[in-house]
């Protein structure tokens, strides 16, 4: 057995890494990797068992005329979740076993590259109407953002990785590996990148984070706390 | 010019959001709900602005719960066959179970690799490149699966 494992960890011989193009991953990656495959092909054997089991013994739960299926005829086609299908396999909802900060980090590692890429290098020399400009319709998942006024004075201060943003709430996960939800109304966020601070008025922003994209903004309102 | 500049943006946009999902998925395999959440949130705003997509992007996204197909971690793909001749490649996705069906044909090419869809779009440049710039972060897959898929799937 111990034969057949090391077999199974083997790295790939140098010579097929160029010829295939795929590089091994780092051992604790590849285990996260196999872990989760091994979990998702034994699921369903277990799900063939449970009804196997059902199977074989009679249970009779009162009759009913089986309905014409309608949905088989269209079951090729994909139709999408509705509203309430999609709360109850709680489609977004982070595992809390997934909420740990140290996760979210190469996340955060690419936002930066893509800001930075989004703003033309980010000198301290370009123009700040500009970029606020392009910050407006950038995407900011995986920012680190920091809650700089509120009305709500305990809000103040928090700090994370932005990992979803809703139309009325950002979820934050801090550095003690908690999820914190915010809401967007009457607060001020604080964005950095590369030295450069944007703040973000939450009540101005009170749209999907998808919606933003297409929506223009009026240049200046009356912004009050 | 300006809109050329503003649809840029928006690519940007999606490029960084595709890779955002895949990064998620590479940290944390079984975080599907992020990844998801991501992936979602890309196609809204591709549905927003009216922007096309490239066929391989849509091709690992599942059209129901939108989740990114990824052989193995969120998606099985297994090798059909109707008749002696035409042979499929079906990817399911692993958490609601929508498939998609690619037919293996070799000499099939997509419209946007013709060169009447190049034509078509001048003033408007090809999605393709700065979608799929880098996707780096897609793992090579362990488990060796007869890549037959390559024959469609590849653009």
């Amino acid at each position: 057995m111990p034969v057949s494992e090391a077999l199974v960890q083997a790295k790939i011989p140098q010579d097929l890494v160029k010829d295939l193009g795929v590089e091994s991953l780092s051992r604790t990656h590849a285990q996260a990797f196999a872990q989760a495959f091994l979990k998702n092909s034994i699921r369903q054997h277990r799900h063939h068992e449970m009804k196997d089991m059902l199977k074989r013994k009679a249970l009779i739960l009162g009759y009913a005329r089986p309905k014409k299926d309608k949905s088989k005829r269209n079951s090729k086609k994909a139709k999408g979740l509705n509203a309430r299908q999609k709360r109850e396999r709680k489609i977004f909802q982070i595992k809390p076993e997934h909420q740990r900060y140290e996760l979210f980090l190469p996340l955060h590692e690419l936002w930066r590259q893509y800001v930075i890429d989004l703003c033309g290098g980010l000198k301290p020399t370009s123009n700040p109407q500009l970029v606020q400009q392009k910050l407006l319709k950038a995407d900011f998942h995986g920012a680190i953002i920091t809650v700089v006024r509120s009305k709500c004075p305990s809000y103040v201060g928090t700090t994370g990785i932005l990992v979803q943003e809703f139309k009325h709430i950002f979820k934050i996960i801090t550095k003690e590996n908690k999820l914190k939800v915010i809401p967007k109304r009457n607060s001020v966020f604080a964005v950095e990148v590369n030295g450069f601070v944007s703040h973000i008025y939450g009540s101005k922003f009170e749209q999907r984070a998808s919606e933003r994209s297409a929506k223009k903004f009026k240049v200046r309102g009356t912004i009050d706390l | 010019m300006a809109l050329q500049l503003k649809d840029k943006d928006a690519y940007q946009r999606l490029n960084y959001l595709y890779q955002a999902a895949h990064c998620v998925l590479s940290q944390s395999p079984e975080n599907v709900e992020l990844a998801r959440f991501y992936c979602f949130t890309q196609r809204t705003i591709a549905r927003r602005l009216v922007l096309r997509q490239d066929p391989s992007v849509k091709r690992t996204l599942c059209k129901k719960c939108c989740s990114l197909l990824i052989p193995g971690v969120t998606a099985s793909t297994r090798q059909r066959r109707k008749n002696s001749r035409t042979r499929f490649t079906v990817v399911r996705c692993l958490s609601c179970g929508q498939s998609k069906t690619f037919l293996n044909d070799p000499d099939h090419c997509l419209w946007v690799d013709q060169p009447e869809a190049q034509l078509e779009q001048q003033k408007q440049p090809d999605p393709g490149p700065s979608i799929q710039k880098q996707p780096k972060n897609t793992k090579p897959d362990v488990s060796s699966k007869p890549s037959a898929a390559q024959s469609t799937a590849s653009t």
